[in-house]
């Protein structure tokens, strides 16, 4: 049987270590459900599924110093050498390298006319040759892909083609397939072609990330400075940096191969800030429980010393030792959840504030009920063991003078 | 009532033993008023505690109403003083941040008892001890002997068979140890057996019988006339 009433009666005529711990309690919850919040957002961000082939992906940059080059004949020479050392998969020129929070961004309009086209959301703009999806690891999912003889060099070529991440194509047809559409750049047409399942961006907080889209341009030969990005196994990838050196050196030595990186590396470089903030505040919401979960074990302990002999009245007065653990652990739970309602609602509010002052998204009110479950077992934890203690202290602590 | 045969209690340190009861004989017959005197350390606390199932014993036995309580479990323990037993302590020992009703209620709840049988009761010892107007004060907000009072009403709430009272009015002056014994002897009227630790030798003689410890053993065993200037 609980007793709450004489309990609440009780902390309400003793009211100052248990405000203090009430308090304690309120911020805690509020702290620790806006913190849990922004700990999964970040941890939800991270384990997104990239489309890529993460760990078989080798970037690297190449530097063609030599006036003398043909940057355009020497970027076809450079991706034959590289598709044709030993365990490469595939390998291909890109404008830009996906997660690295570096690249290029466009967007179509879908009629010749700028006043009344409607325009696509933005996107990330990857301008690549028929080996760049199969590099990638991409998988098409509708439509086709680039062939050889429909790769183009510039900007300004015609029979432009492109394929676009299926997130993008949802966005702005719906339901409707892409394919065969024919979008403006400009006074360029763009037809789409294929629609690829997974294609993130190159930059992982931005609300386009998903949106992507491929365009049939090797424009490797435009400039002296590229990436490359090259597949192969795992277990090859350490092997085929110096492979790449040698044999890019060997072709021509006047320039440098360097920065290289496997995308995993690069994404857990790009998502660096959002691990280092979820561990930080991982730490916080341990520390926080941490020092509640004490302050709840101080009081009970401040407690029993100080109730030692009406512990010892209440045995006596027919108290069994369940019932002494259940006084201490009703009393803590009274204070623990009128501690987690106010909290809670005080997280809904600061939440809200965030929201506002730094447009992040409003804090789910599950992270309040959660914070205040997982406080509700801080507190058994917390509180088990001194009111075993307690219930341990003899009844005929009643006749002694204490 | 109450038996007790050849009860010991040794306390046992590494250095040393200390016998505060031996070979320890009583028998108190139900609607008994019983004193017990003896001079500090002789064990009266003690047989007070093994008497109200407080702390168990070394050796011997005994029966309370019949039934041996030597071997009791925790909580069979605590359900017969709950039951059984009503306690009256030097200090009163109320909780201080307990009303006088939600005082007295104390023994009730743990007995799980419901709310309006409580209400009676409550309601029913404290007009009895004649602080039915005051049942919300705090215990602080009473005298001592007002008090002494809540206590004995707390005690007779679960209406025990019979009352443990450890140095009622150890903590009272002249005239209200002289009211609360008056309550006391009005209690054992009514058919409660009552036994008294006292060091009052003017308070045990008020009572039927008068037992001295000393030394851990009963060593005496005196009959009184009921005193001139009592109530019976």
């Amino acid at each position: 049987m609980l007793h709450i009433k004489p309990i609440l009666s009780s902390l309400m005529r003793s009211k100052s270590a248990p405000v203090l711990l009430l308090l304690q309690i309120i911020l805690s919850v509020a702290i620790v459900a806006n913190a849990s919040f922004i700990i999964n957002e970040r941890l939800s961000l991270m384990q997104r599924e990239s489309g890529y082939a993460e760990d078989q992906i080798l970037t690297f940059n190449l530097y063609n110093f030599d006036p003398a080059i043909d940057n355009m004949k020497q970027n076809q020479v450079d991706q034959q050498i590289l598709r044709s050392l030993p365990n490469v998969i595939d390998a291909s020129y890109s404008n830009m390298l996906p997660l690295s929070g570096s690249g290029w961004m466009d967007r179509y309009v879908d009629g010749p006319d700028a006043d009344t086209a409607k325009s696509t959301p933005g996107f990330a703009f990857y301008l690549g040759n028929e080996h760049l999806l199969n590099v990638m690891g991409a998988k098409l999912i509708a439509g086709r892909n680039f062939t050889a003889d429909e790769i183009n060099t510039s900007l300004d070529d015609s029979g432009m083609m492109a394929l676009v991440s299926q997130p993008l194509a949802k966005a702005f047809w719906g339901d409707e397939s892409p394919l065969g559409k024919t979008m403006y750049q400009g006074e360029q047409a763009v037809t789409i072609i294929g629609v690829v399942d997974k294609l993130q961006g190159a930059w992982v907080d931005h609300e386009n990330f998903e949106y992507s889209v491929i365009q049939n341009i090797d424009f490797g030969g435009s400039s002296s400075n590229k990436s490359y990005m090259v597949r192969a196994l795992p277990e090859h990838i350490p092997a085929l940096e110096e492979a790449i050196s040698k044999a890019l050196y060997a072709e021509n030595p006047n320039r440098v191969v360097e920065n290289f990186q496997t995308l995993t590396t690069i994404k857990n470089l790009t998502y660096s800030n959002h691990r280092l903030m979820a561990t930080v505040l991982s730490i916080m919401v341990v520390l926080l429980l941490l020092i509640t979960a004490l302050g709840l074990t101080g009081m009970v302990m401040f407690n029993i010393q100080r109730r030692t002999k009406q512990i010892g009245t209440r045995r006596a007065l027919g108290a069994r030792k369940r019932d002494i653990i259940e006084y201490f652990m009703v009393e803590n739970y009274l204070i623990c959840i009128v501690g987690g309602v106010i909290g809670g609602m005080l997280s809904l509010v600061l939440g809200q504030q965030l929201m506002s002052l730094y447009s992040l998204p409003m804090v789910p009110v599950i992270y309040p009920i959660i914070s205040v479950i997982g406080l509700l077992v801080v507190t058994t934890l917390a509180v088990i063991v001194p009111a075993a203690k307690a219930a341990n202290i003899s009844p005929a602590m009643a006749t002694r003078s204490v | 009532m109450l038996s007790m045969k050849n009860i010991s209690k040794v306390f046992k340190t590494d250095l040393v033993e200390t016998h505060a009861l031996r070979d320890f004989n009583l028998e108190v017959n139900e609607g008994e008023f019983v004193a017990v005197t003896g001079p500090s350390g002789s064990g009266k606390t003690t047989f007070l505690n093994i008497a109200g199932l407080l702390e168990g014993f070394t050796s011997g036995e005994f029966s309370l109403d019949g039934v041996n309580v030597s071997n009791l479990s925790d909580n069979k323990s605590a359900k017969v003083r709950n039951e059984k037993i009503g306690f009256i302590f030097q200090g009163f020992n109320l909780i201080p941040d307990l009303n006088l009703a939600e005082n007295v209620e104390v023994p009730l709840r743990y007995r799980g008892m419901n709310a309006s049988e409580r209400k009676r009761r409550v309601e029913s010892a404290l007009e009895q001890v004649g602080l039915g107007a005051r049942m919300k004060h705090l215990p602080t907000q009473l005298s001592g002997g007002q008090q002494q009072r809540v206590a004995i009403a707390r005690a007779l709430a679960g209406e025990p068979r019979f009352l443990l009272a450890d140095e009622p009015t150890g903590n009272l002056d002249s005239l209200m140890a002289r009211q609360v014994m008056e309550l006391l002897e009005n209690i054992n009227q009514q058919g409660t057996t009552i036994i008294m630790v006292t060091h009052d030798s003017e308070l045990a003689r008020r009572a039927q019988r008068n037992i001295q410890i000393v030394d851990g053993q009963v060593c005496d065993f005196s009959m009184y006339q009921p005193a001139a200037t009592g109530t019976r």
